[in-house]
């Protein structure tokens, strides 16, 4: 992952934090985590703001989000990449049965750049973030929405914000969590939001394709490219996919290697 | 102390008394203290005349005492000086202790008798007095029932102006909690435990004008019983009680829904001290007060709306604490966001009406006004819809029904997808495991 794409993700981690604690401080005033804010002077009020403004700033963090998407070229593939394809739903159900012993032996599954996991979990967020964003407008001008609108509405969008607010909120504990954190392959943390980069172990169990295709056209076009560093747990994801033309990105190579570099200084190797 | 109450003794044979007249056995008591009194006093004394040296003579003695018919030593010491500068200081003895009217009670032939008659002069307070709660106890033989001296004092009366009086307006809680503080005297009365009347007014907002006391609610001389349907403090009179001073209010809560039932005599109905409480009443911006604004919609409407003998009595549903409690207004109002609407908002306070009287301020044509007050631009539209709403798919509203449904809907997909996910990660996580077995 690039720099930015890192700011990204630290940005909706940031901001989806606050908005679930905000959020469900509402939903329960009277529960015992809570109470730092209802304690607060004035602090439902406040919660209110921040929750809004965190609202505001995931929507914005979106819109950016579409614009990367659309005016880079790592955005376009991206997107490319992202989408949805029938092979998805077959890895899903060959690993559950990997899983569950009924593929004896265990077929070996090469995904691609995103796989099933990843894929399903970017477009609930966009999806999430879509469904969270109306509600919350209508929730936000309700004297605005309830001009033209009957107020079941109002009350189907609030019951629509808390039942995706705690779809959201699970779905990053149980689905994310795993697989970032709990997943025995990556097991304490996939440093790939910090670093920018997979292990080559991570990209052979989860972007077999991926890792084969890069390994592929970098043994054609980087001849300084040595494998045997890669097997340390060295970068073996480049940035670059091939193009030829150096762009505004490829100068973000170099912050991103700095930034690399601190960070492993930091660890100590 | 000059003042005290009357030694049970005392009392409960002036109590029998009141009752029977100078029956056979209060001879023998009245022999009694002859026997006591003439063992203490000695050599002739006149007693009667506007002269009261005589009487000081013997009485300026501080150790003068003698035994009732309990055997308890009474004091019969009275301050000269104190009585000079009473009320009734320049009467004699004899105006007062009428049955004391020749030398034999100096010489131990006659005992005092205590049934001091006020009444003498004081007829009007008399009268008062004989209506009230405090004579009609004595009528039933209570022993502790407040006689004049109780509260006035005896040779020490002064006029209730005086800020020294036991009646002066400063004094008169603590000459009321001699009794009613008590701990001993309450439970004999049953009067409840906890706090006295007494200690719940100090620091109320009534004390703290100054110019309240216990009389100024309860009545002096009159004062009655709580269940005395004449009195100032029966419940269906508490509104113009306290209309003495807040005539306004009054003015609003007779005519509101609560005040209409309250004067049909209804025991469940609000008076003033359901909402406000009773002694120790607080200013509203006081948070112990059960009308501050963060407690009103958590503990004093629900009290009752929110109470299930009162709700199942009058027919009203109780959903509506449910359903503002579940409301974003109720949600962020419990978290102690006083800008979010309580009960008294859009309802009102003593005005309360309910919603079918156009004067009520959530009668469908002053809806709009009222949400309006917090949510200017609030449109004809804003004020239609059911807002004690409780979604359920079996709910009468069209919008109860669909929330209802998105409810089930949704809760539906959280288990399916969370349970889908938790399901597969488990197996993904047991699978890696096993194939990492050492």
């Amino acid at each position: 992952m690039t720099l930015n794409e890192r700011f990204q993700h630290l940005n909706l981690m940031i901001n989806f934090t606050i908005l679930v604690i905000t959020g469900f401080a509402l939903s329960y005033p009277t529960a015992f985590w809570t109470s730092p804010i209802t304690e607060a002077p004035a602090g439902m009020t406040i919660r209110g703001f921040i929750h809004r403004l965190s609202g505001v700033a995931i929507i914005f963090l979106g819109g950016y989000h579409f614009l990367y998407l659309i005016f880079t070229e790592r955005g376009r593939q991206i997107f490319m990449d992202m989408l949805p394809r029938w092979k998805d739903a077959k890895d899903l159900w060959e690993t559950l049965k990997n899983n569950l012993f009924i593929n004896r032996p265990a077929k070996v599954i090469k995904m691609g750049r995103f796989n099933y996991r990843e894929k399903a979990e970017y477009w609930a967020l966009i999806w999430g973030t879509f469904v969270m964003g109306l509600t919350g407008f209508i929730l936000w001008y309700e004297v605005e929405w309830l001009k033209h609108f009957p107020k079941w509405t109002y009350e189907v969008a609030r019951a629509i914000h808390f039942y995706e607010a705690i779809l959201a909120s699970l779905a990053i504990v149980v689905w994310h969590f795993y697989s970032v954190l709990i997943d025995p392959d990556v097991y304490p943390m996939n440093w790939a939001w910090i670093t920018g980069h997979l292990t080559e172990h991570e990209m052979k169990v989860e972007h077999g394709l991926e890792l084969e295709r890069i390994q592929a056209s970098q043994k054609g076009e980087l001849v300084e490219f040595d494998e045997a560093a890669s097997s340390g747990g060295g970068r073996i994801y480049p940035l670059s996919q091939g193009r030829d033309q150096p762009s505004s990105l490829h100068r973000l190579y170099g912050t991103v290697r700095d930034l690399n570099e601190a960070i492993k200084k930091w660890r100590g190797n | 102390m000059v003042y005290s109450f009357l030694p049970p003794g005392e009392s409960s044979s002036m109590k029998r008394a009141f009752q029977q007249g100078h029956a056979g056995r209060e001879w023998s008591v009245f022999l009694f203290y002859v026997l006591v009194v003439s063992i203490v006093w000695i050599g002739p004394k006149v007693v009667w005349g506007a002269d009261n040296s005589n009487c000081f003579g013997c009485h300026k003695d501080e150790s003068l005492s003698k035994q009732n018919a309990l055997n308890r030593k009474v004091s019969l010491f009275v301050s000269e000086a104190d009585y000079k500068s009473s009320a009734h200081g320049s009467l004699s003895c004899s105006e007062c202790h009428t049955q004391i009217l020749d030398d034999t009670h100096a010489a131990g032939g006659k005992a005092a008798n205590q049934s001091v008659n006020c009444a003498a002069c004081h007829r009007e307070a008399e009268k008062e007095y004989k209506k009230g709660l405090h004579s009609k106890l004595i009528m039933k033989g209570t022993e502790r029932a407040a006689y004049c001296q109780d509260c006035h004092g005896k040779h020490t009366i002064r006029p209730s102006k005086d800020s020294k009086s036991l009646t002066h307006l400063v004094n008169i809680s603590k000459t009321c909690s001699r009794c009613h503080s008590d701990k001993e005297f309450v439970k004999q009365h049953a009067l409840g435990a906890g706090l006295s009347p007494g200690e719940l007014f100090k620091g109320s907002v009534h004390e703290m004008t100054g110019e309240m006391t216990c009389t100024s609610c309860h009545g002096s001389h009159n004062l009655r019983s709580l269940i005395d349907p004449q009195s100032s403090i029966f419940r269906s009179n508490i509104p113009q009680t306290c209309g003495t001073c807040h005539p306004e209010i009054t003015k609003q809560f007779v005519d509101s829904i609560h005040g209409v039932i309250a004067a049909r005599g209804r025991s469940d109905s609000p008076t003033c001290t359901t909402c406000h409480g009773i002694h120790g009443i607080k200013a509203k911006i006081d948070p112990d007060s059960p009308v501050n604004e963060r407690r009103i919609a958590l503990t004093t409407c629900p009290q009752c709306h929110a109470a299930e003998r009162i709700s199942k009595e009058y027919g009203f549903t109780r959903t509506q604490v449910k359903s503002y409690y579940d409301s974003f207004h109720g949600l962020s109002y419990r978290g102690g966001d006083t800008f979010s609407a309580n009960c008294a908002s859009c309802h009102g306070v003593h005005d309360i009406r309910p919603s079918s009287d156009p004067k009520a301020m959530t009668h469908k044509d002053n809806l709009q006004k009222t949400c309006g007050i917090c949510h200017p631009g609030a449109s004809e539209n804003f004020a239609k819809g059911k807002i004690h709403a409780v979604a359920g798919i079996s709910g009468e509203d069209f919008g109860e029904k669909v929330v209802g449904w998105v409810r089930v809907i949704y809760i539906i997909l959280i288990v399916a997808v969370i349970g889908g996910m938790v399901f597969f990660n488990f197996t993904d996580w047991l699978r890696k495991t096993i194939d990492r077995r050492p």
